[in-house]
């Protein structure tokens, strides 16, 4: 059966089996992006749609190492109700300072909070977006620093749970399904110590539970904080990472009771790490079974390959993801995986320091693979920039995914630091279009003033947030306001909206999704709500797919564990839930 | 002719206009070092005067506003250093070196491009530069262009045919073309010219992996590290020009991860004449002595490290390692108590104290301490190594072997648990250990997985003691004897004689390491 599940869907466009696709091949220019012109691509709209959150790191001037990792930012439906809720986690003093020491004083209550979006669709398609601040009736009450947050249900009763990073200790927030949260953290045992900043929930068994990995970032405590000091003396300035030492990660196994094990020695993952700072879990050598990239900050990255025994191997070096392509250890913030150029297989975006570049690391399909940002014209534009919050999403719908950087510096340069400035690390964002044939081009400069905004982003995240048929980009900036880019010329375009539900009502991670089109290379994409940085994305499957004519076959989920499942009559330009065994 | 030629040098003078001139601007160096200030205010105060005096020529102002643009720039000043570079070039536009400056400066910031046309500037004012020319293939290899970046480096090779960093350049160009066959010739070259460049092993094992040669791409991994091709003449200038403790620190960690300990000591003397009151000059000063033999100057040094700075974990870790290399195990364990005191997650702090404590017999704490370090870093094969040693030491024979089967399971490739177990499993007084066939299994495994070392064949033989093969087991002892007088080991030779006569009368070896046999990593 397919479920239409969207409140005022594109209904002339509905069609069973309409055909439409996108070209192979695009050009680079701005004109061909859209066909609205004139119409700024993003826009942002955070503050006039209640997203009034602004972020604290509690700076007081003495540049604490934790203040430039945060904030994470997380989408997802917490109510139920079709559309993207938005959890946003807080920072606090570092230490035992007063908060009249912070150089910035804060918004009041200091708190994460959980907003509810109040989307509204009317019948002239036009819609009203409206969120609310529900911390305090969610019962989600974060302790600590919080750096970042992950999504998934974790006990599989239909409602989407909620894990939030931190400097000291993380907390797991049931979904009680009516609207409020419980903290298991304790009960659960997914307490975990350690300064965590990007998780992901995946179910590495194939057992229909989700697992979960957090990734840790370095041992840290205020008491042993050091300063650092830029090459021309007594200048202080951010530590980089190698200041401190990195901590290992942790995996915890589901044991469906809602409890969970620890089993990060057994599983063989204790032996390699670094400080740890993004996390994609896909299949990256097509067996069927989920794998877990992890991002180090100036240490070589994990390529944690499922042996299918519960165990892993880092084959990371080898596999060409590890550094990069001349071998160095780079500082990886956020990463994606996606099969960005048709070939069916998970390819990696990896988010890097200015003057480093970011990596494109291409998949031969068998879990090996080629940095290819240079040839690709991601390098060249990337290196001013130091890269977080990332993802693949095919922001004109056009069948190609694209990628979006959110940017802001950690260190200072010598001039801000000689003009006593605290905080000088903004940076603008950056939209690399896919032109379909291997190469990307920067067109930031014509996306709108909200990407050339500089700000010190860290997480993004990334989905529909206004149901309208396009992907939207929430980007959490550091000891700055929140930002909702919301897309304005993706659905000029045809699409094709899918959520994946397992039996129980679970978004099923990482199952695959095919689009198959007469034609046409079918079109692969993943469930996830993983990836980029600190962040939690839109678990739906938004595919883009062109203007012009061409048959969509069929739809094919490829589900976790190795079975499969087609889909036949599902309509364009608007959303369908295929559940686990209502397929053929 | 010879007025005519002043004249007209006269005139060449005044060619720049003085008041197009970019404006630099001196940051605020007051929280600066004071040697940089020193050095800073020093050749501003020339450039101004030069500037001021109408009758300099502009190549020497050209001159002037070069030095100062290079200064500012290893000071990291990028703004006025950009400033002073591009008036540089246009009063002394013959001078390759401003614009190469230039297109470090702009390639420091991340903008290729600019670098690029600056560094095409500096070509044109010495077209046979071939660090001019690697760099203009570096940027277009950034930018994908690789047909380009091989034509560069490629002429770059043809004026300095030992150029290691030319070579590594079309090792990399051919890498990002897949063609694995002249990347790996190419690479192989560049490491043949510089053999410490560690950097230049990744590339290499890259194309290994790419040739479908996994053996020689995992060695290269293994050996790969982060020491790039040491730099051309003129950024090597920029990296000693700043008279800076900090400079010199940085300068002495590239010489040290070179092991050119003399180079690094000479840096960092300089270093802690400019710094004397930082702990961190001492510290590293300390470790270079120490690496050249200097002991006692190493002592020295991490005691002033530590007078000056009590709570550096470091330095009280370094006094530690200092000790307990000269045997005292009480001072060692006391400097590694005070670092992992100043830093509890110091987990090589904590593996000299747990390795010195059981290495004095005090065998209770130091399980504690393997412990605490394998909650910080499970991964440390080390400190479970040290566990299971330190179990051993305390009869606890059915614990160790459990901990090392553990090992073996989690770490396959660390032949070091494996060399335990058999000779836990040959030899171990406790009857519920020993078992003399899976000795004997991992030991011939071993055998075929790692050099005939002395301690493997004595294993081998108390295995086949405990096989029950006697004759074997005398074969075996017989052949580490005979290894242990080849290489003058007088202190084994009297316990494998001594075994070799219990073999002899067919019995089995229950003494799996003496007291005085060292159990180590």
């Amino acid at each position: 059966m397919v479920t239409g599940r969207l409140r005022g869907s594109m209904g002339p466009l509905a069609v069973a089996l309409l055909a439409f696709s996108c070209s192979e091949h695009r050009s680079s220019g701005k004109a061909s992006a859209t066909s609205r012109e004139g119409v700024e691509w993003f826009t942002d709209r955070a503050r006039e749609s209640g997203l009034d959150f602004v972020h604290f790191n509690g700076m007081t001037g003495a540049f604490h190492f934790p203040e430039v990792i945060p904030p994470g930012v997380a989408l997802f439906d917490y109510d139920n109700d079709d559309d993207l809720d938005v959890f946003v986690p807080q920072g606090q003093m570092l230490g035992k300072r007063a908060l009249s020491e912070a150089l910035k004083q804060p918004q009041v209550p200091l708190k994460s909070r959980l907003y509810r979006n109040d989307l509204e669709i009317h019948e002239s398609r036009a819609h009203t977006l409206r969120f609310s601040d529900v911390t305090d009736a969610s019962g989600i009450a974060v302790h600590g620093y919080a750096m970042g947050a992950a999504t998934g249900d974790f006990n599989n009763d239909g409602c989407v749970d909620l894990y939030v990073t931190n400097l000291d200790v993380s907390q797991l927030f049931r979904n009680n399904c009516n609207g409020t949260f419980t903290d298991v953290s304790k009960a659960s045992r997914a307490e975990d110590r350690g300064w965590s900043v990007s998780a992901s929930f995946v179910d590495y068994d194939r057992d229909g539970w989700l697992d979960l990995f957090v990734g840790h970032y370095v041992y840290y405590s205020i008491d042993t904080d050091k300063p650092c000091l830029h090459s021309i003396g007594s200048l202080v300035d951010y530590c980089p990472p190698s200041v401190y030492r990195p901590q290992p990660g942790r995996l915890y196994h589901n044991n469906r009771d809602e409890t969970f094990t620890d089993v990060t020695t057994t599983a063989g993952m204790s032996r390699e790490f670094g400080p740890a700072l993004g996390v994609s879990t896909a299949d990256f050598n097509g067996d069927g079974w989920i794998d877990i990239y992890v991002a180090n900050d100036g240490a070589p990255n994990q390529l944690w390959i499922n042996r299918h025994d519960g165990t892993f191997t880092n084959t990371g070096l080898l596999a060409g993801v590890a550094l990069g392509a001349d071998g160095e250890a780079k500082g990886s913030m956020g990463v994606d995986a996606a099969d960005f150029d048709h070939d069916g297989d998970e390819d990696l975006f990896v988010t890097e320091l200015a003057r480093e570049g970011h990596d494109l690391y291409l998949n031969d399909g068998s879990g090996v693979f080629v940095e290819r940002a240079a040839t690709a014209g991601i390098r060249l534009s990337s290196l001013p920039y130091t890269g977080f919050g990332a993802a693949w999403f095919d922001f004109d719908n056009d069948g190609w995914l694209d990628i979006l950087t959110v940017n802001g510096a950690v260190r200072h340069s010598a001039e801000a630091l000689t003009r006593n400035e605290k905080f000088a690390l903004q940076q603008p964002k950056q939209l690399f279009r896919n032109l379909g044939n291997g190469h990307f081009a920067d067109v930031t400069e014509g996306a709108g003033a909200a990407l050339r905004t500089p700000d010190v982003s860290r997480g993004a995240a990334f989905g529909d947030v206004d149901n309208d048929g396009d992907t939207d980009v929430i980007a959490a900036n550091d000891n700055g306001p929140i930002r909702l880019l919301i897309n304005n010329v993706g659905n000029a375009r045809h699409w094709i909206g899918l959520r994946v539900l397992g039996r129980q009502g679970r978004d099923i991670v990482g199952a695959r999704v095919g689009i198959v089109r007469a034609n046409a290379l079918t079109l692969w994409r993943r469930v996830r709500a993983d990836g980029s940085y600190a962040s939690a994305s839109d678990p739906r499957v938004l595919v883009g797919l062109g203007d012009t004519a061409a048959i969509i076959n069929k739809v094919r989920v490829e589900w976790p564990d190795g079975r499969a499942e087609e889909w036949a009559d599902v309509p364009v330009d608007r959303y369908t839930t295929l559940k686990e065994g209502e397929g053929r | 002719m010879l007025c005519a030629v002043s004249c007209a040098s006269s005139d060449e003078r005044k060619t720049v206009d003085r008041a197009s001139l970019r404006p630099v601007v001196l940051p605020d160096l007051s929280r600066v070092e004071e040697s940089v200030q020193a050095q800073v205010r020093e050749r501003y105060a020339v450039l101004l005067g030069k500037q001021k005096d109408p009758q300099t020529p502009d190549a020497d102002l050209g001159k002037e506003f070069g030095e100062m643009g290079r200064l500012l720039m290893a000071a990291e000043f990028r703004d006025p250093a950009e400033a002073s570079l591009l008036n540089a070039e246009a009063l002394d536009p013959g001078e390759m070196r401003w614009s190469y400056y230039l297109g470090y400066l702009y390639r420091g910031k991340g903008d290729i491009v600019n670098a690029t046309v600056a560094f095409e500037r500096a070509l044109q004012s010495a077209p046979n530069d071939a660090p001019t020319m690697m760099w203009l293939g570096e940027g277009a290899l950034d930018q994908g262009r690789t047909n380009v970046a091989e034509s560069r480096f490629a002429k770059a090779l043809s004026l300095q045919p030992r150029s290691a960093a030319a070579s590594y350049g079309l090792g990399r160009v051919a890498l990002a073309q897949k063609d694995y066959a002249r990347a790996a010739q190419h690479l192989e070259q560049a490491l043949a010219l510089d053999s410490t460049a560690s950097v230049i092993h990744y590339s290499l094992a890259m194309a290994y992996r790419g040739l479908g040669d996994q053996r020689r791409a995992e060695s290269h991994l293994q050996q790969r590290g982060t020491l790039q091709i040491r730099p051309d003449p003129l950024r090597k200038e920029l990296d000693e020009l700043l008279h800076s403790a900090l400079t010199y620190e940085k300068n002495a960690d590239v010489a040290g991860a070179r092991g050119d300990w003399a180079e690094a000591t000479e840096y960092l003397r300089k270093a802690v004449t400019l710094a004397p009151t930082r702990a961190s000059p001492h510290h590293k000063l300390g470790t270079a002595l120490f690496y050249t033999g200097d002991k006692r100057g190493a002592h020295e040094q991490f005691q002033e490290a530590v007078r000056l700075s009590p709570a550096f974990a470091q330095a009280h870790y370094a006094l530690g390692v200092i000790h307990e290399e000269s045997g005292d195990y009480q001072a060692a364990i006391e400097s590694f108590s005070a670092a992992v005191k100043y830093e509890p997650v110091n987990v090589d702090a904590r593996l000299g104290l747990a390795n010195a404590l059981r290495r004095s017999g005090q065998l209770a704490p130091s399980l504690s301490e393997y412990e605490r370090i394998l909650k910080i870093d499970p991964g440390s094969v080390r400190a479970r190594f040290g566990y299971v040693a330190a179990l051993i030491r305390l009869n606890r024979y059915q614990e160790a072997s459990e901990r090392l089967a553990e090992a073996m399971d989690l770490y396959p490739n660390e032949p070091v648990f494996a060399r335990a177990a058999t000779r836990l499993f040959a030899a171990a007084p406790d009857d519920r250990v020993r078992d003399g066939r899976r000795a004997l299994a991992i030991g011939h495994e071993l055998l075929r997985r790692q050099p005939r070392t002395l301690d493997l064949v004595e294993t081998l033989a108390m295995a086949s003691a405990e096989a029950g093969q006697y004759s074997e087991a005398v074969q075996w002892q017989r052949e580490a004897i005979e290894s242990a007088e080849r290489a003058g080991r007088r202190d084994a030779t009297q316990r494998l004689a001594d075994n070799l006569e219990r073999y002899q009368a067919g019995r089995p070896c229950r003494t799996p390491w003496r007291a005085d046999e060292p159990i180590e990593y």
